[in-house]
């Protein structure tokens, strides 16, 4: 098997945290030696859902595939782990080992550094924050909390960027000695947002709760209901309004002056929708997909969960693999989403137990 | 110095997913040069061009051109011409890395791709980013930032089942595409440092969001089931929810995780909550809390109340407008955005790069260039074009500085 692209490079987690996780996945995936420095009651993610019939945590076994797992027997130990990494990742809330760090330090925190700097954090205040979920749901409200840890893993693949760029900056001799990284999540849930805002800066024009799924200015827009299953419809130009309305038999939509903009159509949203719905339900979502990405229209089939691990597209390109936990358990979980063909990045692998790897370090 | 220094990224991207790549070495010290020429330019500037518009300058006055494409070149070059395709050929010998997320028949088609770039520069890194990927059935397949979403099957995992799948939009997708972007190129980039090797590098934007929806795939790879679509109701917290303020279209998410916080919210609360007893209690009677909750939020400013709360222990946050961002104490306080002069739009913001160096912010030094603005600069200087040249290009349409509608050249 090739070497890893990141082959060489040594990463301590301290932090323990789903973005610390995150982050030093992605490096362990490439090659790099990740080590996990635990506690004795382990990392918080240990602790975390969904869990496996044995108990076991699967959020954990998708983050560590191919880390290694260290509990220190004495804080000596741990200071001289953490002096000679090329890289450490550290959570919301400085650990003391952090000091102790003679190469990169990166502190992925919820906010950082500043007024909200002492805020108690969670995924669903970086949406909050970042403008996203005030347009979520329907103009009544309340608006709807998007799920599970998405903010987390932005600040996990962010961090990921400004910690290998440090880390490749001192190998192509641009930078050298100790050097701080804070990785802000509410900043990097901002790469969402910041067109929109600079947008309203410039236009004035603040955009109002619509309903579910609907996004001004484009229209169609959204996940409909078809004979089996979701298609999910982005209609933005001309050209693919024209091949949508022929899609669904609806020709005499096509040409109407007004419906030939997205705006145009969104003012007509009560005329034209219940038109191409009923269309829908006529139709296999699966059949609508494939002629409607024949006809250049971006149509998508939006897959359940369970569906999700059958998908031709991902079945074909290997994007699920399996994590194997120490007791045995086998779970399936996705892979790495960026493929280097020279040096492909692990796929799967194994999960430490807690502490598997002390005595090969101390 | 910065980090990136010295290393040269020729950036065929266009929208939001490449260019926001693009961004973030550039914003680190790369030399990133972005390609686009005056009839196929960037589709951000406009996907619907019309002969006014181009009058109008309406190539520059495009914000969501200009916020992803600051400290960056720009240089036009006709690829549909033999000597704009040779020119970019040049140019790839000079550089680390080639960045495109054109749809998959674009570039073979202009008879470019990674083995043409390969042959001019042996060590050269492509990164490739089409929605579903470049390999498998799917591999040609059209996608927006919103499909991306849809296609990963996240909108099951939000709302609940009085409404369809939910999306959380704004081009989802695409940001998601643009980090993972950055990431890959960064982790070939080491690899060609270390090694002298370069690459293909393929991104599939739709499987980059798999990680957001992790609780979903690990809780039907754990159960063997679809998760339950429940709206704003969980069942590790209660209160969880968005409750109404003061004012028009107000709101404050507030989640109480454990008992302590329980106790901290029941204190500012007071009697309202106060026959409500241990999770299990209030997960029981979730609607009489949320309406317990919210009597006592509509009396408050959102604000006010997210600040009372989160000094008290209690995870709590108002729901804030894009527009508000530009205000925000916080970001303010951290120096978030930079603003500089941008030709024909005047004074902008700019957001940085979402992390700071021993302290520090990484500098926007340049904002986003006006189309061809660095023909003259990157041609003379890096292929050693002289005037005479860059005066025939021009004339001959290869090169220049304002759109053209297609096929008027």
């Amino acid at each position: 098997m090739a070497e890893g692209a990141l082959e060489g490079i040594r990463v301590v987690d301290i932090g323990g945290t789903i973005a610390t996780g995150y982050c030093g996945k992605l490096f362990a995936d490439y090659g790099a030696e990740v080590i996990n420095l635990e506690p004795a009651d382990g990392f918080a993610t240990r602790h975390l859902g969904p869990f496996l019939a044995d108990s076991s945590s699967a959020l954990h076994a998708y983050l560590n595939t191919g880390k290694k797992s260290v509990v220190p027997v004495s804080t000596s130990d741990a200071e001289h782990l953490v002096a000679g990494a090329a890289l450490v990742l550290d959570g919301d809330v400085p650990h003391p080992l952090a000091e102790h760090c003679s190469g990169v330090l990166c502190s992925i925190r919820w906010y950082g550094e500043g007024p909200y700097g002492t805020f108690s954090g969670t995924d669903a205040q970086m949406f909050a924050f970042n403008g996203m979920l005030r347009s979520i749901g329907v103009p009544e409200g309340p608006p709807i909390i998007p799920t599970g840890y998405q903010a987390q893993v932005v600040g996990g693949v962010t961090a990921y960027i400004a910690s290998l760029t440090e880390v490749l900056g001192r190998e192509l001799g641009n930078a050298s000695g100790p050097t701080v990284i804070e990785t802000s999540i509410f900043e990097a849930m901002l790469c969402f947002t910041d067109v929109g805002v600079v947008s309203s800066f410039n236009s004035g024009i603040v955009v109002p709760r619509l309903g579910i799924n609907r996004y001004p200015p484009t229209y169609p827009l959204g996940v409909f209901p078809c004979r089996d299953g979701w298609l999910g419809v982005t209609v933005l130009t001309p050209t693919q309004w024209h091949a949508f309305c022929a899609l669904l038999g609806l020709d005499d939509l096509a040409h109407i002056d007004l419906f030939q903009t997205s705006v145009g159509r969104l003012q007509a949203v009560d005329m034209i929708e219940p038109m191409f719905c009923e269309k829908l339900l006529e139709h296999a979502a699966e059949d609508l997909f494939y002629r409607g990405q024949a006809a250049r229209i971006p149509l998508a089939r939006v897959p359940t969960m369970e569906e999700l691990f059958g998908v031709d597209q991902f079945l074909a390109r290997h994007a699920f693999a399996e994590a194997r936990l120490p007791g045995g358990s086998v779970l399936t979980v996705p892979t790495t989403p960026f493929r280097l063909f020279a040096t492909p990045p692990h796929f799967g692998g194994d999960v430490a137990s807690l502490g598997e790897h002390t005595a090969e370090f101390l | 110095m910065a980090a990136l220094d010295g290393i040269r990224i020729i950036d065929l991207s266009m929208g939001w997913a490449g260019p926001l790549a693009t961004r973030h070495l550039a914003d680190m010290g790369a030399d990133v040069i972005k390609i686009e020429s005056c009839e196929r330019f960037d589709w951000w500037r406009s996907w619907e061009a019309t002969p006014q518009w181009i009058e109008d300058d309406g190539a520059e006055k495009s914000t969501a051109f200009n916020t992803v494409n600051r400290n960056k070149r720009n240089v036009t070059l006709d690829l549909e011409d033999p000597e704009g395709r040779e020119l970019l050929l040049r140019l790839v010998e000079t550089a680390n890395a080639v960045v495109e997320n054109y749809s998959g028949d674009v570039l073979p088609r202009l008879g470019l791709g990674y083995e043409t770039f390969r042959h001019r520069r042996e060590d050269i890194i492509l990164l490739s980013m089409p929605a579903f990927g470049s390999t498998g059935p799917w591999a040609k397949f059209r996608a927006y930032g919103s499909t991306v979403e849809q296609a990963s099957g996240l909108p099951h995992l939000n709302g609940d089942d009085r409404y369809p799948p939910t999306m959380l939009h704004v081009a989802y997708g695409d940001a998601v595409g643009g980090l993972n972007g950055a990431a890959a190129l960064l982790t070939a980039l080491r690899h060609q440092a270390r090694t002298g090797e370069g690459q293909f590098v393929d991104l599939s934007q739709v499987e980059a969001m798999f990680p957001l929806e992790i609780h979903g795939i690990l809780h039907t790879a754990a159960s063997g089931a679809n998760p339950p679509r429940t709206g704003n109701v969980v069942q590790h917290c209660a209160p969880h929810g968005v409750y109404p303020c003061l004012g028009e279209d107000q709101w404050l998410l507030v989640q109480v995780g454990n008992e302590d916080q329980w106790q901290a919210l029941q204190q500012r609360v007071g009697h309202e909550l106060a026959g409500f007893g241990d999770l299990a209690d209030r997960l029981q009677r979730c609607e009489a809390l949320d309406e317990a909750v919210s009597n006592w939020t509509s009396r408050q400013r959102a604000e006010d109340a997210m600040r009372e709360l989160q000094q008290a222990g209690v995870p709590a946050a108002a729901t804030v407008q894009g527009s508000q961002l530009l205000d925000d104490p916080h970001l303010r306080a951290r120096g978030f955005w930079q603003w500089r002069d941008r030709a024909v739009v005047g004074r902008q913001p700019n957001p940085s790069a979402p992390w700071r160096i021993d302290g520090h912010r990484a500098a926007i030094h340049h904002p986003a260039p006006t189309l061809g603005e660095h023909n003259t600069e990157v041609l003379s200087e890096i292929l050693g074009l002289d005037a005479e040249e860059l005066e025939r290009l021009t004339q001959s349409g290869v090169i220049g500085n304002r759109p053209r509608m297609p096929g008027t050249r």
